[in-house]
């Protein structure tokens, strides 16, 4: 048996006294090497959540910034806002599947709490699905598919505003909601992972939103959005390669072994560095618009199952758990 | 101040009649028959039915100690029904309450499953029991209601430790504590147990043993622990952390992340479609 002491963290020096200080120093430095720290439960239909959720709120920024200017860029709002609503009805169904029984979405209605960031998610769906019903049906109005008047009733300064800072506010939310757990791989993220779930699923909103316009929209607001999303995608890589770094050991569940190398080879090669590269290139259109966009949403949901599965391996690693990150 | 468990280590001798009162009690499933080999700790962990779990410890003696030295450490742990407690402030439904008697309880007709309080506890407690595990459940008392309904139909509810809030309605000690043969496990009000722990602390400390109060007084962001424990080891030594931290205190770093990191990308959104227009 192990009668090794935890090895220090960085930065704990300056902790403080410790409980159990000043004890003989031959006792086992965990339990048998049992986990300390439950794991989520979490799988393939709160991953898809988390993935669909980001792109929510990414078309919802889209919404904002394209929406102002709708002589130029009106082929841009209008598809986020399609998207945007389209989002916004398949996100509750997700998230209603994984409670086993659709009545007790309810009870999470019961009350509002700004403690839970899981209450505050929940809150934001419904928040956001109000403007994006407004928008998508005033746009539809505008196509001509529903009568004019409808236009008129949600005014578009409004609900454009209220897409973009409540879009906002559910790309990033469930990096939150993950660091404000126990899971050491996530709390040492809390800023990385917020930072990172924003940035992603901006990217794949702008590259849902521009495989759109390939189909149906002008090229010059398609370029315009891929610009945009190597912005968005390339913060995503270098705040996973400053969280990798900063992360230490602490990260090896997600960064390292097999994982990690499905990290960088579907998230940030596959999903990030080669549609920026294929977007450069001089040759290509409306098809490779379309390949680019399947490989940053296959990246996306990539981070987003890594996230979850880590997180998973983090919580079974007692020493870790032990001197939780602040 | 609410009521406690002091759970006294030194005292404790491995036999489990709390592990089992709490199952025979509170009508939980056992937990099979499977050797661990980690000494006699087959119950491996607490769980979603699983409220009570003694810890051994054998210790051998260091090297340059003699025999006599080894240590043979068993520990009861439960639900620490923390001041601040990590799991009732993830709860989005409201489920998880501080009741009347200030412990941490899970109203089961309430939880929708959700799962966020379980990588939420800081101490690894709480759990889903899903309904495969769960045969019958009765015997919770939330309101006059039992749970039956609660976990039957439903896809899973979350479970820990009550401190036995139905027998604590009617008057009767917690089921663990009655059934403890040594008061091992103390059951009352938490500052009583805090006064008669420090006491132990020192009578010991008169004899020669150094032990510590874990869960008392200590400058974390759980606060105190309404289930306390006399501990001889190191924390972890007993699969506790040595520094738990409050999960939502990393919510404000969160949500600036999102909303600078937010507002840098509508800023280029914004130069991006102006500069080319």
């Amino acid at each position: 048996m192990s009668t090794a002491q935890l090895p220090p963290q960085p930065g704990e020096s300056d902790r403080g006294a410790a409980p159990g200080d000043g004890l003989p120093a031959h006792a086992p430095a965990t339990y048998y090497e049992r986990p300390l720290l439950k794991k989520p439960h979490w799988e393939g239909r709160v991953i898809t959540y988390l993935f669909l959720g980001g792109i929510m709120g990414g078309s919802g920024m889209l919404v904002m910034i394209a929406g102002d200017r709708p002589e130029r860029e009106a082929d841009l709002a209008r598809s986020a806002r399609y998207v945007s609503f389209a989002l916004a009805a398949a996100c509750p169904i997700v998230l209603i599947s994984h409670l086993g029984r659709p009545a007790r979405f309810l009870n999470m209605l019961r009350i509002v709490k700004f403690k839970s960031v899981m209450s505050m998610g929940v809150w934001g769906l419904l928040a956001f699905s109000g403007p994006a019903t407004a928008a998508a049906a005033g746009q539809l109005a505008r196509d001509g598919v529903l009568p004019k008047w409808i236009a008129s009733l949600a005014p578009r300064a409004l609900t454009n505003v209220l897409l973009g800072f409540i879009g906002a506010f559910m790309a990033g939310y469930t990096g939150v909601l993950l660091s404000a757990t126990a899971i050491p791989l996530w709390g040492r993220g809390k800023l990385f992972i917020p930072a990172i779930s924003v940035c992603s699923g901006f990217a794949g909103a702008c590259a849902l939103n521009a495989a759109l316009l390939a189909l149906c929209g002008t090229d010059r607001t398609r370029h315009k959005l891929e610009h945009l999303e190597r912005i968005a995608s390339v913060a995503e890589f270098i705040l996973l390669e400053r969280f990798r770094r900063r992360a230490g050991s602490a990260g090896d569940p997600m960064f390292a072994g097999e994982r990690g190398l499905k990290l960088r080879r579907y998230t940030q090669l596959a999903g990030i560095l080669v549609p920026a590269v294929l977007g450069r290139l001089p040759f290509g259109g409306r098809t490779k618009t379309l390949l680019a966009s399947a490989l940053t949403l296959a990246g996306g949901y990539v981070l987003r199952e890594t996230l979850i599965e880590a997180g998973k391996n983090s919580a079974d690693d007692p020493r870790a758990a032990s001197r939780q990150p602040e | 101040m609410g009521s406690g468990f002091f759970t006294d280590t030194t005292l404790c001798i491995g036999c489990k009649a709390c592990e089992v009162a709490c199952k025979q009690w509170n009508q939980l499933p056992a937990d099979g028959y499977e050797f661990s080999g980690n000494s006699y700790d087959n119950t491996l962990e607490l769980g979603g039915t699983t409220w009570r779990h003694v810890a051994f410890v054998e210790q051998p003696a260091p090297a340059d100690a003699p025999p006599a030295d080894t240590k043979w450490l068993m520990m009861s742990d439960v639900c620490k029904h923390c001041t601040h407690a990590g799991c009732m402030e993830a709860c989005p439904t409201g489920a998880i309450i501080r009741n009347e008697f200030d412990d941490v309880f899970v109203q089961p007709d309430i939880c929708n499953g959700c799962g966020y309080c379980v990588p939420s506890c800081p101490f690894g407690v709480i759990d889903l029991i899903v309904p495969a595990d769960y045969d019958a459940p009765r015997g919770f008392v939330s309101d006059g209601r039992t749970n039956d309904d609660a976990t039957q139909r439903h896809g899973g509810v979350a479970g820990k430790c009550t401190l036995c809030y139905d027998r604590q309605k009617i008057g009767l000690v917690p089921a663990c504590a009655k059934a403890c043969p040594t008061e091992s496990i103390q059951f009352g009000d938490v500052d009583e147990l805090h006064a008669r722990a420090k006491a132990r602390v020192e009578a010991l400390q008169s004899r020669g043993v150094s032990s510590y109060l874990y869960g008392v007084g200590e400058n974390n962001t759980v606060g105190d622990l309404n289930a306390f424990f006399l501990l001889t080891e190191k924390p972890e030594a007993y699969n506790l952390p040595e520094r738990p931290v409050l999960p939502s205190t990393r919510q404000p770093a969160g949500y600036a992340a999102v909303a600078i990191t937010a507002a840098a990308l509508a800023l280029a959104g914004w130069a991006v479609f102006r500069r080319h227009a």
